[in-house]
């Protein structure tokens, strides 16, 4: 319980620390673009590979229930917004957070256990600025772009279940898809997106930078930033939907 | 492309090994208790809050979607179909391979860097049969309980979200949850539990044992780990899905 509250404590400093350096000269503008890079690309594949099956699944048991009131043509429009407002963000945060996520723990623990991140302090390079924030940074910017390529992917994994699959006609999958989706469900979704890479960057980064105990210590911050991260933004989905929704 | 390839048919090897000293030289069953042990009870608090935000916010998305149709009771059947037939299998799977999946990939990682993997070698015992096994064993005997657990989860927190936050008929939500389910759906979620947990060990152990030595190696093994099993775990999720209802 001490350690929970401990671990919590440092979090927050940790967090406030970056905070103070993101706003105050100099940036290192150059290793952001490389890590917003490295990132994006990393994570593309898996984000891909998962929201297309998901969006198969949906259309196939959202087909089931349309079915039994003959109203097909809803799919479509409801099959959106569940992609736009939950799915996409969670999943493709999900997958960051596995991707993109443990390979900066696992960076930075490596750094750390090899006594790069002391090396660097000791030549007083500020660590936390050259290595960490720009992984911090980079992750914030890549979740709402992979947010919205897991969302192409998903509608067209929808797509590909209700047309070409169980052959619905194509114009009305189109002329629906959008009826439900307002403009707050689309905002909605961006603040969830960069609430959630906010989260993954910080926690992994945390986990990375105070790995400790040798090869091991890198693997238990893995573990560790895997699925508190993953915690951490399903938290955070009830309450930012609940605000969203809130009448 | 040909990485890839050549890592599918070393999975592929590496499988039939495992089957044949699994085979040849037995697993001890204290061990596999232990790993069962230890698999469900680490993963169960994870797994609890999880699937309990997943039926939440499973109602809440229904509550919106359904109001326009009048049909705010329909939550019920929408928890049925998405969240117990594919969200609370998937998720559970999902988190087990964070938790579990990688502390295996780790575990195997570090033994394998600190070279006791090659000192049971020595030893005359194979360390298939000693280490992958019982984990194997394992995983495999416990998915089904979390499985399970993870579906009681995500309909009692919808439950509690429906009757409490949005103030619905608590009793119509339970009894559409239970309309829309048969035993099938049940025992399809337990086929899709063992295939998760098979994945899961296979591939997490798999990483660690093909990790390079030292501490990068151990989070590369551990990163891979979990997306990996992520991505097979959704495909798998929709083969199942199609066989078993896309009929």
């Amino acid at each position: 319980m001490v350690q929970t509250l401990t671990s919590l404590g440092s979090f927050g400093i940790f967090c406030m620390r970056l905070l103070v350096r993101t706003f105050s000269p100099p940036w290192n503008f150059p290793e952001l673009f490389r890590q917003t890079w490295r990132v994006s690309l990393r994570c593309v594949g898996p984000v891909m590979a998962t929201t297309f099956p998901f969006g198969l699944v949906l259309a196939l048991q959202g087909l089931q229930i349309f079915d039994l009131y003959g109203a097909q043509r809803m799919l479509p429009s409801l099959v959106t917004t569940a992609i736009v407002r939950e799915l996409s963000p969670l999943l493709a945060c999900v997958l960051v957070a596995a991707q993109g996520g443990s390979s900066f723990a696992a960076e930075l623990g490596a750094m750390r256990i090899k006594e790069e991140l002391d090396a660097t302090e000791v030549m007083a390079v500020d660590s936390l600025r050259w290595h960490v924030l720009p992984r911090v940074l980079a992750l914030i910017l890549a979740c709402p772009v992979l947010q919205v390529i897991g969302a192409v992917l998903g509608l067209t994994g929808a797509w590909v279940m209700a047309v070409a699959i169980q052959g619905e006609p194509s114009g009305t999958f189109f002329a629906n898809l959008w009826t439900f989706t307002t403009p707050t469900d689309v905002a909605g979704s961006a603040i969830k997106s960069v609430v959630f890479g906010a989260l993954i960057g910080t926690i992994s980064c945390f986990r990375g930078y105070y790995a400790h105990g040798g090869a091991a210590g890198v693997g238990q911050a893995v573990n560790d930033t895997v699925v508190q991260s993953v915690l951490a933004i399903f938290v955070f989905n009830y309450l930012i939907t609940s605000a969203l929704t809130a009448r | 492309m040909i990485d890839a390839l050549s890592w599918i048919g070393r999975l592929g090897i590496y499988c039939f090994r495992l089957f044949w000293a699994v085979l040849r030289y037995g697993v001890p069953p204290r061990r596999v208790v232990e790993e069962a042990y230890r698999i469900g009870v680490q993963s169960l608090p994870v797994l609890l809050v999880i699937n309990g935000f997943i039926g939440s916010i499973l109602v809440i998305q229904g509550y919106i979607s359904f109001a326009p149709l009048g049909g705010q009771q329909l939550v019920g059947m929408f928890v049925g179909l998405a969240g117990v037939r594919e969200a609370a299998p998937l998720m559970a799977a999902t988190m087990i391979a964070a938790k579990a999946g990688t502390e295996m990939a780790s575990q195997i990682a570090v033994m394998n860097t600190r070279e006791q993997v090659d000192a049971l070698e020595v030893m005359a015992v194979n360390p298939l049969a000693w280490l992958v096994g019982p984990r194997l064993l394992g995983i495999l005997l416990v998915m089904p309980a979390m499985t399970t657990i993870a579906i009681v989860t995500t309909v009692v927190a919808g439950w509690l979200v429906a009757q409490f936050q949005l103030g619905l008929d608590g009793y119509q939500y339970f009894l559409l949850v239970q309309r829309t389910l048969s035993p099938l759906d049940l025992m399809v979620a337990q086929v899709k539990a063992l295939s998760f947990g098979a994945v899961i060990c296979l591939v997490s152990t798999f990483c660690g044992f093909v990790a390079p030595r030292g501490p990068e190696g151990v989070g590369q093994a551990t990163n891979t780990a979990v997306v990996v099993c992520a991505v097979i775990s959704v495909s798998i999720n929709f083969l199942i899905s199609q066989v078993a209802y896309g009929g």
